[in-house]
């Protein structure tokens, strides 16, 4: 072990020094948004504001354009009713999948884990063509409709379901209750910390998502976060220090909350070894 | 009584299911407790399948159809699915004007030729890229004090976490020509102004690769090598100590131990890690959308961005869905290769 101890202080160094590099985009974004437009506009750039400025954020939040409350209310809206939906489908049918056998459960065990592997270009045209079909563009729900069945929830469940002991569904059986009451009382609570890890994730997939939102939601009042950050961005290319200031206000709350929720998160990944 | 059920589950009178198997065979129909099950679980299953049908197995099939068609969701069409009539079908011609490799194809064929280069280009360089930081970062992280490592490891999977276009707009301040962070340490460190435009002076190239790809390439790195990182931690932790010690033992350096040891202990995750990361980087659309949105010239279209373009920009979604194809093609092939590395059992 002593031989180990020993070459720590370089591997600290090394990892400091990639630390920096890892941190680098979010301190130079934070920074920049702290300054003015004459300071982003010298050449060479400063790295700390020489006049640090709270007015990018002030010009943002005023602006009559950018109604950021709106956005987020839109953001949180799909990212919940995706997880709200997503949470149900895969306990219930990773519970079904996991105890039942029923003609056809194995092919379509099968049928719904080979749709991962499709990618979303080549589902995303006729998927935008019946959207339309259903008059569903330009409304949210057209970002969580399409979603109700997740292939990755469903899997993850069926493998925790496995490990819920048989006897205890007998159990309750005997006890009269009915199979619904058997999903709700017993098998949801054992699923606790899969649901903690799945929400997250899902979460995570739509709070960020960009190309499905893109396609469905043309009006500006419906869109999500992510697209108006890019379209901001391009309104303002020759004022970064707004678009920077944009950028913290629309991607650093929800990311800090995400980085406290980071150990469901991992859990997530090494479980499953799946993105 | 002896009704075929081909439910199973445990009941009160038995635990196992091989029990279980057995007592559902005395069961009725669709009363009882049995008939309970059935009735909950035909109940539940059967809007799933509906749903599958319309919002799964439609799309799929529909897509693989419209690749045969000269689709435009701006003409009517026939009265089934809008294919036909105005849209007519063309059979293989999608297919074939891709291997068109004269010089007067059609734009929209140089540009599939493009993206297709552009997009392998990006998943060969990507995944080596990656292993090359993720494998010694990940041993690195495991050699220091253990109280230090989720430091290090949560710090390294921020980026994960960040919405993709969040890391565009943040590399693209980073590598912007006048006032980016780059060009202002290279101007430090070479003693005179530096003004390079990564993402959009095409005439940049490296062996022949553009430069605004690397710069891609950069930001991808950034976000996504936090994946990998976890993957390999847990796998590292899953290496029993006694053989790093009985190297050690036998006066292995460090970086023996990590040649000789570490990676080949590994080998059967970084496979595995490599086609994930493959599969992934072959559907990047975010970054490449926001960064440079194919430019310079084309030089970083790739495949999801001549798809999306195709079908949503030009209408051309016949076209479009073909190429798509071809994406799902080569993801395929990578995924039963996965699949293979999957099954496969290893020990150390």
């Amino acid at each position: 072990m002593l031989r180990l101890r020993s070459f720590r202080l370089p591997s600290y160094l090394v990892l400091i020094l990639f630390s920096f590099v890892a941190a680098a985009p979010f301190v130079w974004t934070i920074l920049a948004s702290f300054k003015t437009g004459a300071e982003i506009r010298q050449s060479p750039p400063t790295f700390w504001p020489e006049n640090f400025t709270f007015d990018n954020y002030r010009t943002i939040l005023n602006d009559p354009d950018l109604n950021l409350a709106l956005f987020y209310r839109n953001s949180a809206f799909v990212a919940f009713a995706n997880v709200f939906a997503t949470l149900f489908t895969s306990t219930l049918f990773g519970y079904i999948f996991a105890k039942f056998e029923f003609k056809g459960s194995k092919k379509l065990f099968w049928y719904i884990l080979a749709t991962m592997m499709i990618p979303a270009q080549v589902t995303m045209i006729p998927g935008f063509l019946i959207l339309v079909k259903l008059h569903l563009l330009n409304n949210l729900w057209g970002l969580v409709l399409p979603a109700f069945i997740d292939a990755f929830g469903i899997f993850l469940m069926t493998q925790f379901c496995k490990s819920i002991p048989n006897d205890l569904l007998a159990a309750a059986r005997v006890d009269g209750a009915s199979e619904f009451r058997i999903y709700r009382s017993i098998v949801l609570p054992q699923l606790r910390p899969a649901m903690a890890t799945l929400g997250l994730l899902t979460f995570m997939t739509h709070w960020n998502a960009y190309l499905w939102p893109l396609i469905v939601l043309t009006e500006q009042d419906k869109r999500t976060l992510p697209i108006i950050l890019t379209w901001y961005s391009n309104q303002h290319s020759n004022q970064i220090h707004l678009t920077m200031a944009a950028s913290v206000l629309i991607v650093m709350p929800v990311l800090f909350l995400f980085a406290l929720a980071q150990r469901w998160i991992v859990r997530g990944i090494t479980l499953t070894g799946i993105k | 009584m002896s009704a075929s059920s081909k439910i199973k589950t445990s009941d009160s009178k038995a635990s196992s299911e091989t029990v279980a198997k057995a007592s559902s065979r005395r069961s009725s129909f669709l009363t009882g407790r049995k008939g309970a099950e059935r009735r909950f679980v035909f109940g539940m299953v059967t809007p799933m399948v509906l749903y599958m049908a319309v919002f799964s197995v439609l799309p799929i099939i529909w897509a693989v159809a419209l690749a045969f068609f000269d689709y435009s969701a701006r003409r009517t069409g026939g009265p089934i699915l809008g294919l036909g009539g105005e849209n007519p079908f063309v059979g293989i011609e999608n297919f074939q004007k891709m291997t068109d490799f004269s010089a007067e194809k059609p734009l929209e064929v140089r540009q599939f030729h493009l993206s297709l280069r552009t997009t392998l280009l990006f998943a060969f360089l990507v995944v080596p890229l990656n292993l090359a930081i993720t494998l010694p970062l990940a041993s690195l992280i495991e050699s220091v004090h253990q109280r230090m490592r989720p430091l290090f490891r949560n710090l390294f999977f921020l980026p994960v976490l960040t919405s993709a276009v969040g890391v565009a707009i943040m590399w693209g301040f980073i590598l912007s020509p006048q006032r980016g962070l780059l060009n202002a340490l290279i101007s430090k460190v070479v003693g005179e102004t530096t003004i390079i435009a990564w993402t959009s002076d095409p005439s940049l190239t490296v062996l022949g690769i553009p430069v605004s790809l690397f710069a891609v390439i950069v930001a991808y790195l950034w976000q996504d090598l936090g994946y990998n990182l976890i993957i390999f931690i847990a796998a590292l932790q899953g290496v029993p100590q006694s053989v790093k010690e009985a190297a050690l033992i036998d006066g292995a350096k460090p970086w023996q131990l990590f040649r000789h040891v570490t990676i080949p202990l590994l080998k059967p995750t970084i496979m595995l890690a490599s086609v994930l990361t493959m599969i992934s980087a072959f559907q990047v659309f975010d970054l490449f959308q926001v960064m440079t949105n194919g430019g310079p010239n084309d030089q970083t279209r790739a495949l999801s961005i001549d798809i999306y373009e195709s079908a949503f920009r030009f209408q051309r979604m016949g076209w479009a869905a073909a190429v798509s194809v071809v994406l799902f093609l080569i993801v395929l092939v990578l995924s039963l290769v996965q699949s293979k590395l999957l099954r496969s059992d290893w020990e150390y």
